[in-house]
């Protein structure tokens, strides 16, 4: 049943023009990221892999959660708006998880199209070299659409109204690309130097958009690009940061996912 | 067959629905009338479980099938789309859902979107899937609102198919003569209590309104008025 009701979610999504935008905005983005990144130095060029990645990471740490958390925070409200498929043999479960599949899958293909658009140029025209890494860094963009696809429909499932739900999405979007580093220099400047790098390791873990700069950093290994809390999370865990970083990616898919269907459950359409 | 055992429900602190039992049998169909804010349209949801009672048990033999005041799902679903995930959830092939939709007129709107389907053409195709496969309790509330003449007809049509195939009907309406036309029996809500239920001819004895069965066009909206304002005014006035 689950399978129907996520074909049914996916020909939703499908038909609405947020994909295809996504698309192209990311295609667009990212072979101008590709193009302009060595026109300073007088000649119009394409970057390599490696160049362009580190630039587009931060796009997508900015862009990628906004437009994940708004389209989640829509689905999420939705839920209350499907009282014909919620009397059939459908369980609530089946409900959250099909559109929450469905929109990944659609933002993942958006994102594939957008930046391997870009992708397919740099091969062309600059050469392959890094470009495991640049398929690496489209990975990464997929799990984080993932994360905040999820906190979107819990705030969504909650809230409800879906005006409420979309103001509140673009709140949390702030605290969690903004909100969470000021907290972190906070305590960089607060805690003695080894209680900081504990913190700042767990700090990690607590916003999905950080635990995606880290493993987007940690593509280049470097603690210079890395940061502080990069790291930290070297010395703290050693070589099995990245590891923890998707587990702590795919904890922030599952709880805010289960939180939405205990909402959910318990509610009445 | 649908069985209520004392269902009440309650929002915050305003009891819309005060405990009620009430039993639809297979091929029975039974009308849910009162003013608005009565209780129909909860008590219509708790038995599809879109709302949770606050107290009291629910029974239905079957699958059920229910037809809300709204759409009920995004007004962009394509036909074809609902078609294949209700055809999914009833156990039944793609192609039957196609041929309920033929059997209602609907077949070649299989790509279409519902925002894009005449009111009338949308009711035969929610209520022509809806009904897919064994249905053993049919809920529908206020199917034929907002609809022409046809389109009420297309409705009506519909529920007799379905008692017909042995389905428990029960259905909310402010048509009182879609009620007089369909109904076995009707319970009169008001104010989240059930104050009449009975034939047409049982309730217009308890109205004191003069009543035939050879009657094309019986006078139930009389019959309705007095039973509702004796309630509001005298109590509850219970017919067998």
């Amino acid at each position: 049943m689950t399978t129907a009701v996520l074909r049914f979610e996916l020909a939703a999504a499908r038909r609405g023009r947020t994909a295809v935008l996504f698309a192209a905005g990311f295609a667009l983005a990212s072979i101008a990221i590709a193009v302009v990144g060595l026109s300073a130095g007088g000649a119009v060029a394409v970057q390599g892999f490696a160049r362009t990645s580190v630039s587009l990471l931060q796009l997508i740490l900015w862009v990628v959660p906004l437009l994940a958390l708004l389209t989640g925070a829509a689905a999420g409200s939705e839920c209350y708006d499907v009282e014909y498929i919620a009397a059939l043999p459908v369980s609530r479960p089946a409900l959250v998880f099909s559109r929450w599949m469905a929109w990944l899958i659609t933002l993942g293909a958006a994102l594939f199209v957008g930046l391997g658009s870009a992708g397919v140029l740099i091969g062309l025209l600059a050469g392959t070299a890094d470009a495991p890494r640049y398929v690496a860094l489209l990975a990464i963009a997929v799990l984080l659409v993932g994360s905040c696809l999820a906190i979107g429909i819990a705030i969504g499932v909650q809230v409800r109204d879906r005006g409420r739900a979309l103001a509140l999405a673009i709140v949390i979007w702030g605290l969690l690309v903004v909100g969470v580093d000021l907290l972190a220099i906070g305590l960089l400047a607060l805690l003695p130097a080894g209680q900081a790098t504990w913190w700042l390791s767990l700090l990690l873990m607590a916003n999905p958009v950080d635990t995606a700069r880290a493993l987007g950093l940690g593509l280049f290994t470097g603690d210079v690009l890395a940061g502080p809390t990069g790291a930290a999370l070297r010395a703290v865990m050693g070589g099995w940061g990245a590891w923890f970083l998707v587990c702590a990616l795919a904890a922030w898919t599952a709880l805010p996912l289960a939180a939405a269907v205990r909402t959910l459950r318990r509610r009445d359409l | 067959m649908i069985e209520l055992r004392q269902i009440w429900k309650r929002y915050g602190e305003r009891t819309v629905l005060e405990p009620m039992d009430l039993t639809v049998r297979p091929g029975e169909a039974v009308a849910l009338v009162g003013p608005n804010g009565a209780g129909k349209s909860t008590a219509l949801r708790i038995l599809a479980g879109i709302v949770h009672p606050s107290g009291g048990a629910v029974t239905v033999d079957g699958s059920v099938a229910y037809l809300a005041q709204r759409l009920g799902v995004p007004p962009t679903t394509v036909v074809a789309d609902l078609a294949r995930l209700v055809a999914a959830a009833r156990g039944v092939t793609t192609d039957d859902a196609r041929a309920a939709l033929d059997a209602a007129g609907t077949g070649d709107r299989m790509h279409t979107a519902l925002r894009d389907l005449s009111g009338g053409q949308r009711q035969r195709v929610m209520l022509a899937l809806a009904t897919l496969g064994r249905v053993g309790a049919l809920l529908l509330d206020e199917p034929s609102i907002s609809l022409d003449v046809d389109g009420a007809e297309d409705v009506r049509s519909g529920v007799v198919a379905a008692r017909r195939r042995g389905a428990a009907v029960l259905f909310a309406s402010h048509h009182l003569h879609d009620v007089a036309m369909l109904a076995d029996r009707i319970v009169l809500l008001v104010e989240g209590r059930i104050v009449a239920q009975g034939s047409l001819a049982e309730l217009a004895a308890s109205a004191g309104v003069a009543f035939s069965t050879a009657l094309v066009d019986p006078p139930i909206e009389r019959i309705y008025r007095v039973l509702v304002n004796r309630s509001r005014g005298l109590g509850p006035a219970r017919v067998a």
